[in-house]
């Protein structure tokens, strides 16, 4: 971290201030005076996020036998848990659809940032239209396209049947599923990306551009040389949250597919949810959700890893 | 002069209120509901919930929607395990099992016999073809509310089009199959009408297969115990063989994974000439079904013989001694004849109160729609429907197989076999603490 | 703030052929874009028609109707459900706010012992959503007697991970001229804050109200485990009631109008304030 904190640990001349919150600030001393701020996050994150871990981590090494109060602990739901073959099934399909989706979403997002980035009438209309998934429920646009994916009659096969083509059964091929599913939520997400890459161009130096024009640097050279290496923090920061949609959003499997046919579309957090509350199977769930907090926690410390880097490399 | 004594009852109760200024106390109850048709449903049962606050002065029932039967299940789920149990819950009657073998709902019997009836008595005004997912382990622990089961429809048009007698629909696998062949229409390499579709999304598919396998013969889950199914057995065998050829063979049904939606699209878009659906669409598809079209019973190979879906109301554990009596109040005025004839004509669901049928403007429903008479004289064929511990999973383990049947990445036999190891392996807790607990070497 | 781009960048952009190309594939992306939606105003306004074949058409070659609104209208309290959508998401964002922008601040400015921890410890709610943590979370909320109640829905909410890093940041980007001149001016910590910070750093709030306001107001499945009573329920809740039936017969008309009531406050306030609001984005990022 370049920075350090500086003028705010010299001592204060306060007017206004509560006299309590004053003394109370001054006593404390800086570090204090930061968990002080910290506290009201702190209150609702232990409530709600850092306790549930604990009772969920508890539940995973609780072993239950049905009929009996009488629990142990121990690793057994661990081993039921990787010898069901639709817990790795699931796992694989999640990391299909998470390259499915981040890769495309991300490329799209650029490119659509990059062309709709001067501000004329036009590129905002478009940018408008590109948005509007993002605004809509998760469930609400799955209703959508439970239409949109109808075989023969719903909006797919009816615009491609003029261009020629069949029909097409997207949602009950276990071939397709997958990649239709991949294709809502890129429909939904890439607006979303395309924002934040909006943000960052906004950033980048104009001044940038046309000394590489001077020296004759082409478009696409421009683009490698300048626009991508400077948009690095940008990238991160839509790279964590990308990953984290992928892992998280499941309503659109709840609505379309349920995670068939025959677990084709079955993701991690979906099996969760079925196992913790359609089958009751609450160790099973609890170990499965360790493994997917496991798996999110190594993601993140990567990436984060690489936020911060971008992060520095934007305030130098 | 019951009744009469009651109202004398009442007035005193509400004079002696009134005498000593004590406001009379109304027992709030809640009662979960799924609406699994149309929005409008909703709406219904608002009313009648107003009706009978009406009715009953004493009780303030509300009656709270709580999505499809899934969400239902869930939502009960969590309210009881937050120690705020509904006191009454319309839930899916196949699961209604599992909440017996968690001990989380309270058997009826007691309240049935303060009435001074007995169980039998009581079981008695239901369809038997009910009986069987609401009484079991010698306890009544539900009561049916609306039921359904799976039903043939047909396009009346397609068939006379292609020189078939709709009046006349099939009734046999032979027949079916034979009918599905000529009704099917190609153009090119392309298949521009289905001669037969079948709902196969998740909870459908098992429904039919339970019907397709008992009409083979079969019945694949022990009605008696929880932990046990027969998938791999040649009556499922069967059954499965027929669903591949009908994809893979006659090619008279789409090789890909259709669900109820898109099943009830197609047939209203005369893209497929019969489905297979519930008797729960049949006022849906009257009222709005422009082709001639007719209902008949789902075709058999060796008997006539299918499930029965739909939900029943039962009563979670943890209520006070007066929100019991008014949840069961509650329970008996929504089963009751006249209600269960009115939201049978209002839903398209059979009432399942026999009595229902003995009023004059029931009696004129059927008069009038002779579909809704074929659906009810299915009913006598009907049994009770696929539960066991772990409802969900097992079910899923069989649907899992079936689709991928249909979808050709597998053969009926090894698609079994792979289902019953799986659905025994999602067993194997209850089946180790019940059939499998042993006495040990003394 | 930032100033908008010219037109056409100096150095002379022409309109050459791969420019003409980008601009048709751009289009061509918006159009793919926006059938969706297209279709669902579209198809909201046709009057029902069972068995048409033409049901996916984008075409409004009909009398538009309000019935399919006025099902969708008729089968849930709307008036409520709009009610009750707008104090979740307010009274989410007004607490998210006052403990983002403090957390934000001791992130960016102090530095304290254990301050990495801490801060890698608060972004784990970033992937740890409640869908997750429905079961014990659900436990917690009963305890605390919030139960079927708005505010069982807003609690776990609060904190904000996200807002704290998007706040973190914006407080980064502000040079610290403002605060040392303050500071020489004699302003305390907290006036530092309130005066000369959180007016910089609006831009950045902003850009997360409307994220938030937009993950709440499309929140499903929590508000559906945690609220019974019919008083309490959110329009996602109210929406699931037409689209999510298990035995059901297709309504797509209804459907589309249902879904349509349930986005357009969004799609509206969108499409009137898209410069406000890509503004602020745009300003959240940057310096």
């Amino acid at each position: 971290m370049a920075q350090t904190a500086l003028a705010v640990d010299s001592p204060e001349h306060g007017t206004a201030a509560p006299r309590r919150v004053r003394r109370l600030a001054g006593r404390l001393g800086a570090d204090g005076r930061a968990w002080l701020l910290l506290l009201p996050s702190l209150v609702f994150l232990c409530l709600f996020t850092y306790w549930p871990i604990v009772q969920v981590l508890l539940q995973a090494l609780t072993i239950e036998t049905f009929g009996s109060q009488a629990t142990s602990l121990g690793l057994g739901n661990f081993d039921r848990l990787f010898a069901d073959a639709a817990f790795t099934g699931a796992l694989l399909n999640n990391l299909v659809y998470a390259v499915g989706t981040i890769a495309p979403s991300i490329a799209l997002a650029l490119a659509l940032a990059v062309g709709l980035q001067e501000a004329t009438r036009f590129n905002a209309l478009l940018r408008t239209v590109v948005f509007f998934p993002v605004l809509l429920p998760l469930v609400a646009a799955a209703a959508l396209f439970l239409f949109v994916f109808l075989p023969g009659i719903g909006l797919l096969d009816y615009y491609l049947a003029t261009l020629g083509a069949g029909q097409t059964n997207w949602l009950g091929d276990p071939d397709l599923a997958l990649w239709s599913l991949v294709g809502l939520t890129v429909w939904k997400n890439a607006g979303y990306y395309m924002l934040f890459f909006l943000a960052g161009l906004q950033a980048i130096p104009l001044d940038l551009y046309e000394a590489a024009r001077i020296e004759g640097a082409g478009a696409w050279r421009r683009f490698t040389r300048i626009t991508l290496p400077l948009l690095g923090p940008s990238l991160a920061f839509v790279l964590v949250i990308a990953l984290v949609n992928v892992i998280t959003q499941v309503d659109h499997v709840v609505v379309l597919t349920e995670g068939g046919p025959s677990g084709a579309t079955d993701l991690l957090l979906f099996y969760i949810y079925q196992t913790a509350h359609e089958s009751y199977d609450y160790g099973k769930a609890a170990a499965a959700t360790v493994v997917s907090v496991a798996i999110l926690l190594a993601l993140s410390l990567v990436s984060l890893r690489t936020l911060e880097r971008g992060v520095h490399y934007e305030a130098s | 002069m019951l009744t009469k004594s009651l109202k004398l009852l009442g007035a005193t109760g509400l004079a002696l209120g009134v005498g000593l200024g004590v406001a009379q106390a109304q027992t709030e109850i809640e009662m979960f509901f799924p609406v699994p048709v149309e929005g409008k449903l909703a709406k219904e049962m608002q009313s009648l919930m107003e009706r009978f606050n009406e009715a009953h002065p004493e009780i303030e029932a509300t009656a709270v929607y709580t999505g499809s039967y899934d969400e239902t299940n869930l939502k009960t789920r969590a309210a009881i395990k937050a120690g705020r149990p509904p006191a009454a819950v319309i839930m899916s009657a196949n699961f209604i099992l599992e909440y017996q073998l968690n001990d989380e709902i309270e058997p009826l019997d007691p309240l049935i016999e303060a009435e001074g009836s007995s169980a039998d008595a009581f079981m008695d005004r239901f369809w038997p073809a009910l009986h069987g997912n609401a009484r079991f382990a010698d306890r009544v622990w539900a009561v049916p509310f609306h039921n359904s089961t799976p039903l043939l429809y047909i396009n009346a048009d397609h068939f006379r089009e292609v020189g078939l007698d709709p009046d006349n629909p099939p009734a046999t696998w032979q027949d079916w199959a034979a009918a599905a062949s000529k009704l099917v229409k190609r153009e090119g390499g392309e298949t521009t009408r289905w001669g037969l579709m079948l709902p196969e999304n998740y909870d459908y598919l098992g429904w039919i297969m339970t019907a397709l396998t008992m009409s083979n013969g079969g019945l694949y889950y022990n009605p008696e115990y929880g932990g046990e199914v027969y998938y791999d057995t040649p009556s499922m065998l069967g059954a499965l063989t027929f669903v591949h050829d009908l994809a893979h063979e006659f090619e008279v049904m789409p090789a890909a994974i259709t669900d109820g939606k898109a099943v009830s699209t197609a047939f209203f878009a005369g893209q497929t000439s019969m489905v297979v659906l519930s008797t729960g669409s049949l006022s849906f598809i009257r009222e709005n079904m422009k082709d001639d079209y007719r209902v008949a019973f789902v075709p058999r190979n060796v008997r006539n013989a299918v499930a029965i879906g739909g939900a029943s109301l039962m009563m979670p554990k943890g209520l006070s001694e007066e929100k019991k009596q008014a949840a069961w109040t509650l329970m008996n005025w929504l089963t009751s004849p006249e209600i269960s004839g009115h939201w049978s004509r209002f839903t398209g669901y059979f009432a399942p109160n026999r009595q229902a049928y003995e009023l004059p403007e029931m009696k004129q429903f059927i008069a009038d729609n002779p579909d809704a008479k074929v659906a009810l004289d299915q009913l006598q064929y009907a049994r009770s429907w696929f539960a066991t511990y772990n409802t969900v999973a097992v079910r899923k383990a069989l649907e899992d197989q079936v689709q991928a049947v249909i979808t050709g990445d597998k053969q009926p036999k090894e698609a079994l076999e792979a289902a019953q190891e799986n659905a025994d392996a999602q067993m194997r807790p209850y089946v180790e603490a019940t059939a499998l607990k042993l006495p040990a070497s003394m | 703030m930032a100033a908008p781009r010219p037109l056409m960048r100096a150095g002379g952009a022409r309109f050459d052929s791969g420019r003409l190309l980008a601009i048709a594939l751009l289009a061509g992306v918006a159009l793919v874009w926006s059938t969706p939606l297209l279709w669902m105003l579209v198809a909201s306004l046709r009057p029902q028609n069972f068995g048409g074949l033409d049901m996916a058409s984008l075409w409004p070659d009909f009398t538009p109707t309000l019935a399919n609104f006025a099902e969708a209208l008729e089968s849930a309290d709307f008036a409520r459900l709009y009610l009750n959508t707008i104090l979740v998401c307010a009274g989410i964002l007004a607490v998210q706010l006052a403990t983002i922008t403090l957390a934000g601040y001791a992130f960016a400015r102090l530095s304290f012992r254990g301050r990495e921890v801490v801060f890698y410890g608060f972004l784990l709610q970033l992937m740890l959503v409640p869908p997750i943590l429905i079961v014990p979370n659900l436990t917690t909320i009963t305890r605390l007697g919030l139960y079927d109640s708005l505010l069982g829905v807003m609690a776990p909410y609060f904190a904000s991970a996200f807002g704290v890093f998007l706040m973190r940041q914006t407080f980064r980007t502000i040079p610290r001229d403002f605060e040392e001149a303050a500071v020489v001016d004699g302003a305390s910590w907290w006036q530092l804050i309130w005066r000369v910070l959180v007016p910089l750093a609006r831009p950045g709030m902003v850009a997360f109200a409307i994220v938030s306001v937009v993950s709440h107001w499309n929140e499903f499945l929590w508000p559906l485990m945690v609220v019974s009573s019919l008083d309490n329920q959110t329009l996602t809740v109210g929406l699931a009631s037409f689209t999510m039936g298990a035995e059901s017969a297709s309504q797509w008309g209804v459907i589309a109008a249902g879904t349509c009531l349930v986005a357009a406050p969004l799609l509206l306030a969108f499409g009137l304030f898209q410069r406000q609001f890509v503004n602020s984005f745009l300003f959240s990022g940057v310096k």
